[in-house]
């Protein structure tokens, strides 16, 4: 009785206009066409532009919302018993969607995007005209018992056209920074929640009792007045307060959405009741219907405990679940249930078409939930893509099945269209199936001889290339990532059978070639593969194809056992060996320089407990008078850059060594011992004195006592005064003194980055200092570690005042400190301040020249990651390279 | 542009009529043929066209394709003991393995048609076609220099 849905369509196959038969029929093959193209964009990965957006939306916005428009329809035309409306608009709006949703995809993805506006604005005006077409259904219709459904469907379609607009905003770069994340935030909820989730619950009154074939509980229409008098509203409070920035608001909103969403599922508990679900169509709507209470509960939750403008970031990870637990179920649910009355053709027809499209539910329906709870869980890297391959293997098996019974349906129509084709005579039913038999039987034999070839095309071994006998095998992990490869040389003894597990660990895409001829295809972020070579013979080059990366340093090469001496099998090496390089005149120097002088993999991730240097300065402690006790130290190890630890110089352990900081007039009374193994010195800029005495050079274990006034504001550097100084002050002998100007307003936060050169290698040996007189330093740092802070960003907020001290220590090169989207309001260098907040200009750098010292004030405008980067690109790309996280206020 | 790419070109040219050919005749052609004409008017038409083929095969087709294969596989430098090392010369020796095999599926057709054997005659159409795809597949993966 109220299998309304249903029924219509089964119960009268023949009767039925065949038009409306055939535009359901089309009007699907257009879905299950979007879920194919969402299974391929979804195996493309990163092939495409925005592969990640384009997935959600070829799936949400092209196969969702093509089956709501057609079904939303359709039940309301069932359900209110009224006269199907006119064909050509119905297909008219289904068109001027699709158009509008691949004008949408084609403006994100390759722009311009005026065209993704205007797609958006096609959408929105689709989805209203759809609702007045179906309240004026409902107002012509009688009354009837189903006429509540339609108002979820009104109400959903508003959803959308708020949607569609924020959606069409985004698309078009309005608002930034902390707008830009609430309208995403708003976009997201307001879409699923709305346009899919109020569609779905609207549905499922109907659609869930058919789908269970039971009858309708008694108390649906109340209870679906009551959900949608809740649910409607809350969803505009949420959006509203995630709009104005108001997450508490946007919570409550949540709160009454839920409690609607549960009134609504209080009538499709009291079905399952009745009735456990027995089929396919009915486990998958369930396990639907499960997954969205999950994402409802994580959302509220996620809502309630963030501001608004963390909503959208927070709920990255819930994308997948709603996605696919929810929308993709609902989807291959519905269709399972629905396909087979729509394709027709009579009772026995409708069995066979029905046993096709669930052949293996159990299977796909575990496959595709296990692949959701993958996921879901947020699980490492290769456990994720398995549980992406799940899930795409399952939905792609549903596609298959759809399609073959959309193309059997079709050939089944077609002796009705051919005229002259004999009406449905057996010997030509049977010379066909013969015919087909031998041509298949044709097709395999053809790809026998063909995979035959292939495998006698593409199998290597025994050619005359094998000269070289094999004396062992040998697996390598060899990483392609920031722009090097690791290991950059592989040592073997001749004859060994190498095996290159290449992984890229990039975030860009890379391959590996060999000079052998030997290549990967070209890897994804986070992909895998594996090269066996020959018999290792002689020196095999490596490098990564993709342009410019070989010239940017990604090569590695594989040397037998012994080869490394012999400057002879140096074949074209310094052409390009590493990044900007140039070769050494004689050939000894060239073979340590190219194993030592690796290019920085700045990328990589530091060792684990690895704690950057605090570049928060404190403020002046009380009193004029400061006693202090610096002692070098030359055996310490740290890691200079990320995974590169080695022995620097220091002054009490750290580079740089301690700060002081005072006002002018202050005295500093130095106590300087002489921790280390060989002689030091040191000498304070800040201070006036005859070097003779506190600057002398004094052996390990002596000390001496450094006492000065600072008679002068500034950035003062201090370094070891002993000879050669570049080497001392490159070992990372150096550190700060801050003397207050007198009228230093107060800044909400303060950091300092003395800047050094970084030289790899054990300080003072032959290739270290030889690096230093040519001026080629491997990297540059702030505060003694080579892009420490991006992997460890500052933190500040909107609104605050910043000051940034900088000394350049060098030894031989300055800075031009500069921060990437916010300028500089004060600047003050040497001693005198070159602009104040207030003035009218402002400055983009404070340049300092090696042993300078100043500082620069900033305000950053919005909340966001901004760069802090010496101007010089050579060294900000060298690692004089940080981050500002700034948050809201 | 030299001598030698008119001689690449008749090769690929003569080889995508034949490669073509069988495609358009068995999805195009024969779908038509079974159903808009009646069975006697079928078989004379499949003969006519199967005859018709046959003849471009063995006149202009087989001449063309080995006369500048010989010819660019020459220039190339290829030798029979060439033709063992992985790479181009394994590719090539599979490639003409392959393409043998089609041409003894094309003949075996031609014999099955004309000796009453339609299901055989099918099957070694379709083994040929599909052998064909498979030595363009072959002919696109020598590397090129």
């Amino acid at each position: 009785m109220t299998s309304v849905g249903i029924h219509i369509e089964k119960g009268t196959p023949t009767a039925a206009p065949p038009g409306r038969a055939s535009w359901h029929l089309r009007a699907n093959a257009i879905v299950v066409g979007w879920l194919a193209l969402t299974v391929a964009v979804a195996l493309a990965g990163d092939v495409l532009p925005v592969p990640r957006w384009l997935l959600i939306h070829v799936f949400l916005l092209g196969a969702v919302s093509t089956a709501i428009l057609i079904w939303s329809e359709h039940f309301t035309v069932a359900l209110l018993r009224a006269r199907t409306p006119q064909q050509r608009w119905s297909l008219a709006r289904l068109a001027l969607l699709n158009a509008g949703t691949v004008a949408v995809l084609a403006g994100v993805a390759a722009g311009p995007w005026p065209v993704a506006a205007a797609g958006a604005g096609a959408v929105v005006g689709v989805v209203l005209w759809h609702a007045a077409a179906l309240v004026m259904l409902v107002r012509r219709a009688l009354p009837g018992r189903f006429g509540h459904v339609i108002g979820w469907y009104a109400a959903a379609a508003g959803a959308l056209a708020a949607g569609g607009t924020l959606g069409g905003l985004l698309a078009a770069h309005v608002g930034h920074g902390a707008m830009h994340e609430r309208l995403h935030a708003a976009h997201v909820q307001v879409n699923l929640l709305g346009w899919v989730g109020l569609t779905v619950l609207g549905t499922l009154f109907t659609l869930w009792p058919t789908v269970l074939r039971t009858r309708m509980p008694e108390g649906t229409r109340k209870a679906s007045r009551a959900g949608l008098w809740l649910a409607a509203p809350g969803l505009a409070v949420t959006v509203a307060g995630l709009l104005a920035d108001l997450h508490l608001v946007a919570a409550a909103g949540l709160v009454l959405y839920a409690a609607g969403a549960l009134a609504a599922a209080v009538p499709l508990a009291e079905a399952v009741r009745r009735r456990r679900p027995h089929t396919g169509a009915a486990w998958t709507l369930g396990a639907a219907i499960i997954w969205f209470e999950v994402a409802l509960t994580v959302d509220l939750v996620i809502v309630t405990t963030r501001p608004a403008g963390a909503v959208g970031r927070a709920l990255e990870p819930l994308i997948p679940v709603v996605l696919v637990g929810f929308a993709a179920q609902v989807l291959v649910g519905s269709l399972l249930h629905l396909l087979p009355a729509v394709l027709g053709g009579g009772p026995i027809r409708f069995k066979e078409n029905a046993a096709l499209l669930e052949r293996g539910w159990v299977v796909r329906l575990a496959v595709l939930n296990a692949g959701v709870v993958l996921l879901a869980l947020r699980v490492p890297a290769p456990l994720l893509l398995l549980g992406w391959a799940l899930v795409v293997t399952a939905v792609a098996a549903f596609v298959i099945l759809a399609v073959a019974a959309l193309v059997r349906s079709r050939a089944f129509a077609v002796p009705r269209d051919g005229a002259a084709e004999p009406e449905g005579g057996g010997p030509d039913r049977t010379a066909g199936r013969t015919a087909g038999r031998s041509a298949l039987a044709g097709v395999a034999a053809g790809c026998v001889l063909t995979a035959a070839a292939v495998v006698v095309a593409t199998t290597g071994g025994s050619g005359p290339a094998a000269t070289v006998t094999a004396t062992g095998t040998r697996t390598v992990e060899v990483t392609l990532s920031g722009m090097i490869i690791r290991p950059a040389m592989i040592e073997a003894p001749v004859g060994t059978v190498l095996t290159l597990r290449v992984t890229n660990a990039d975030a860009q895409r890379h391959d590996l070639r060999l000079a052998t001829g030997e290549r990967t295809p070209v890897l994804a972020a986070g992909r895998s593969v594996t090269l066996t070579l020959a018999p290792l013979g002689e020196t095999v080059d490596g490098w990564c194809t993709v342009a410019g990366h070989r010239a940017a340093g990604m090569t590695m090469r594989i040397v037998p056992t012994g080869a490394l001496a012999q400057p002879g099998t140096d074949t074209g090496h310094g052409a390009h060996g590493s990044a900007g390089q140039t070769t050494s005149p004689d050939g000894d120097d060239a073979t340590v320089t190219g194993i030592e002088q690796t290019v920085l993999d700045l990328v990589a991730p530091f060792s684990p407990g690895w704690k950057p240097y605090d570049a928060t300065l404190k403020p002046a402690p009380g009193g004029t008078e400061h006693a202090v006790e610096i002692r070098a130290d030359d055996t310490v190890v740290r890691e200079v850059a990320p995974g590169v630890r080695q022995r620097v110089w220091t002054f009490n352990g750290t580079v740089p060594g301690p700060v002081l900081r005072g006002k002018v007039g202050d005295v500093f009374t130095v106590t300087f011992v002489n921790g280390g193994t060989m002689s030091h010195g040191i000498d304070f800029h800040a201070g006036a004195n005859a070097p003779d005495g506190v600057m002398r050079t004094i052996a390990p274990g002596e000390r001496l006592t450094y006492r000065f006034r600072a008679e002068h504001a500034g950035a003062w550097l201090y370094h070891c005064s002993t000879m050669p100084m570049t080497q001392h002050i490159a070992g990372g002998m150096y550190g700060a003194v801050v003397i207050d100007p007198p009228d230093l307003t107060t800044a909400d936060r303060e950091f300092l980055l003395v800047q050094g050169e970084l030289y790899l290698g054990e300080p003072g040996s032959d290739g270290q200092v030889a690096k230093i007189r040519q001026d080629r330093p491997d990297g540059w740092m702030f505060n003694g570690t080579a892009a420490g802070y991006d992997h460890a960003p500052l933190e500040a907020r909107t609104g605050e005042r910043v000051r940034i001290w900088a000394v350049a220590a060098g030894p031989s090169s300055g800075t031009a400190l500069h921060v990437v989207g916010a300028p500089f309001d004060t600047l003050y260098k040497e001693g005198a301040y070159l602009l104040r907040a207030g003035d009218p200009g402002g400055a983009q750098v404070l340049d300092l020249a090696p042993a300078q010292g100043g500082f620069a004030e900033l305000v950053f405008p919005e909340p966001g990651t901004y760069p802090v980067v010496d101007h010089t690109m050579r060294q900000a790309e060298g690692g004089a390279h940080g981050l500002f996280e700034v948050g809201a206020r | 542009m030299t001598w030698w790419a008119v001689v690449r070109f008749a090769h690929v040219l003569s080889a995508a009529l034949w490669v073509g050919g069988q495609l358009t005749v068995s999805l195009v052609v024969l779908p038509l043929v079974r159903r808009l004409l009646d069975e006697q008017r079928r078989a004379q038409v499949m003969r006519a066209v199967g005859r018709r083929f046959g003849i471009f095969t063995g006149a202009v087709f087989l001449p063309v394709q080995l006369g500048t294969g010989v010819a660019l596989a020459w220039r190339k430098g290829v030798t029979w003991d060439s033709l063992a090392d992985p790479g181009y010369g394994r590719i090539l020796a599979a490639k003409l393995g392959l393409f043998c095999a089609v041409m003894i599926a094309a003949g075996l057709h031609g014999w099955a048609t004309g000796t009453g054997r339609p299901a055989f005659a099918r099957a070694m159409a379709v083994t040929a076609l599909v052998g064909s795809v498979g030595v363009v597949l072959l002919a696109t993966a020598l590397p090129a220099t």
